[in-house]
């Protein structure tokens, strides 16, 4: 028998909780405080044992001196390119056909759709080789097209959109046909309407995962003014790998804008997310 | 497009890997010589060992924890939203961006060392190390992907009417019997999910070791992901990587089809 009565008990379990919870959260934030307090250092006192916490003195060049090293201007303009015309594209082709999925019968349509399923489980490494040599013969290494058009669908993104539209009734959809809407205006005034909350989880998801994608950047570009954030960050660390407080300064300026993004708009993210999960 | 950047690919990568290609000349047939070559290639073992302990050391642990982590999270308290936005975080930064960070963290003069300094007589090289980067790779990615199974995780939780725990608790059902009899069991489509995507984001992760170690030391965390681009684009054999890359491609799909077998079944025998 405990010796704790039930109320004691669950108040000590809150407790231990709540500890357990924090110390979770201590971790998860020292590496971002670590960058923070590094990235005002001097390259000397970066690295220490014991280290100092606070730099000694404030360095704030190392924000201002890399944009005279690299161009990260143009990193950060390429990476908001690509982003947003992946995302946008997406949203097109992947509502498109999980729309054409969900409310339309044709032949070859489960077969279809069964692929789509497949590839759903293949990796980038099992394609890559193909479709880098897809992209090589059309001219596309180094510039927008070979960077947004192979990343402009998604087997994920078909899949949520027609399990979301399976969900809207077709009646809808025949009334506005009978009131003379044609396919295009069904779909923009009848379902993306509708299906808003699925189509801003894939906004986001497909947002993200291309701001932080690395791989497929890293074949397609080789010049310097096509590189979008995570690559040009790699090649600052590759060059200055030894300048600490630098390379801590680009690599929060370029988390920055995510992290601003998901701190204005975490409630969307999370259930955009956990909509990714369930609808499986 | 579907069709030209996603089953496209497949089917040439399928064919590519019975042949030698280096992307200058014309693909040439090599019948199955690419995977016998593999067999008895000890490098390409040493990856599959590689990527075995990154893909199992990092989820399985991620797993527990993700899955604690939104049970803890899954009551009405204060704070809960910040405590949930803030794991999550990592999960949305980009993985070079980690990996940068996490780099100069376990360097010897880094954070890493520095905590433990009270234990330690001499500066641990956590990435130069054979033995020991393996496992720093493996920690920073359980850090980096717990948040994102938590809510998934959360998200099935939630589902879960909360009825069920109350006739339980009148049937007098201890927590840990609740946890067993009710959640677990209707919690199994989502864990179905976690489980299959985890594995494939794991053997797709490249950037961490390509950004951190670049494969090193002595090939220790040369995953199957970084080995097919390191063939194809380093040493230009077009048809070895794509026939690593169809390896990997069927492990996946046992894999699935294992486990989507394993709980079909399960449920069956509960209904």
């Amino acid at each position: 028998m405990s010796i704790l009565t039930g109320r004691q008990r669950e108040k000590a379990t809150a407790a231990l909780v709540y500890a357990l919870l924090t110390f979770g959260a201590v971790i998860v934030v020292l590496p971002f405080l670590y960058a923070l307090v590094t990235s005002f250092k001097s390259q000397y006192e970066a690295l220490q044992i014991p280290m100092r916490w606070l730099p000694s003195e404030w360095h704030f060049e190392n924000y201002t001196e890399p944009f005279r090293r690299k161009p990260l201007v143009r990193y950060f303009l390429n990476s908001t390119i690509v982003a947003t015309c992946v995302t946008l594209l997406n949203l097109l082709t992947c509502g498109w056909a999980g729309y054409s999925f969900a409310k339309f019968r044709y032949k070859g349509q489960s077969a279809l759709f069964l692929f789509v399923l497949a590839t759903l489980m293949v990796p980038i490494q099992v394609i890559v080789v193909p479709l880098f040599t897809l992209v090589q013969n059309l001219g596309w290494l180094n510039t927008y097209w070979g960077l947004i058009i192979p990343a402009g669908t998604s087997a994920f993104g078909v899949f949520l959109m027609r399990q979301y539209i399976m969900g809207i009734p077709t009646d809808f959809i025949e009334a506005a046909r009978i009131d003379g809407c044609g396919e295009l205006r069904i779909f923009f005034n009848v379902i993306v309407p509708m299906a808003k909350p699925a189509f801003s989880a894939l906004a986001i998801f497909i947002f993200m995962n291309n701001w932080n994608s690395f791989l497929w950047p890293l074949l397609v570009v080789q010049h310097e003014t096509m590189m979008t954030l995570p690559l040009g960050l790699a090649s600052f660390e590759s060059n200055y790998s030894t300048n600490y407080g630098q390379l801590m300064a680009v690599s929060l300026m370029s988390a920055a804008p995510v992290l601003l993004v998901f701190a204005i708009l975490q409630r969307q993210f999370i259930q955009g997310m956990a909509l990714s999960g369930l609808k499986q | 497009m579907f069709v030209a950047f996603s089953l496209y690919p497949i089917i040439v990568t399928a064919y590519l890997s019975f042949t030698r290609y280096d992307m200058l000349t014309p693909p040439e047939w090599y019948g199955l010589g690419n995977y016998a070559s593999l067999m008895q290639d000890p490098l390409f073992w040493q990856s599959v060992k590689a990527t075995v302990y990154y893909v199992f050391g990092t989820y399985v642990p991620t797993w527990f924890l993700a899955l604690a982590i939104a049970l803890a999270l899954n009551r009405e308290f204060r704070l809960k939203g910040f405590f949930r936005a803030l794991y999550f975080t990592p999960v949305v930064m980009s993985m070079v961006v980690v990996a940068v960070i996490w780099k100069l963290m376990y360097h010897p003069f880094g954070l890493i060392n520095n905590l433990f300094s009270f234990a330690i007589t001499q500066p641990i090289g956590w990435l130069t190390d054979q033995r020991l980067a393996p496992l720093a790779l493996v920690i920073m990615s359980i850090w980096k992907s717990t948040g994102y199974f938590m809510v998934i995780f959360l998200a099935g939780l939630q589902g879960i009417p909360t009825d069920y725990y109350e006739a339980a608790r009148i049937d007098g059902a201890s927590g840990w019997q609740q946890f067993c009899y009710i959640t677990l069991p209707l919690l199994k489509p989502v864990t179905t999910f976690v489980v299959i995507m985890s594995l494939l984001m794991g053997l797709q992760e490249f950037t961490a070791q390509y950004v951190m170690t670049g494969g090193g030391p002595v090939g220790a965390t040369r995953v199957l992901a970084l080995l097919v681009y390191e063939t194809a684009f380093n040493f230009l054999k077009m048809g070895r990587a794509t026939a690593i890359s169809m390896i990997l491609f069927f492990v996946l799909l046992a894999i699935t089809w294992v486990q989507l077998r394993v709980l079909g079944d399960r449920e069956e025998a509960q209904a």
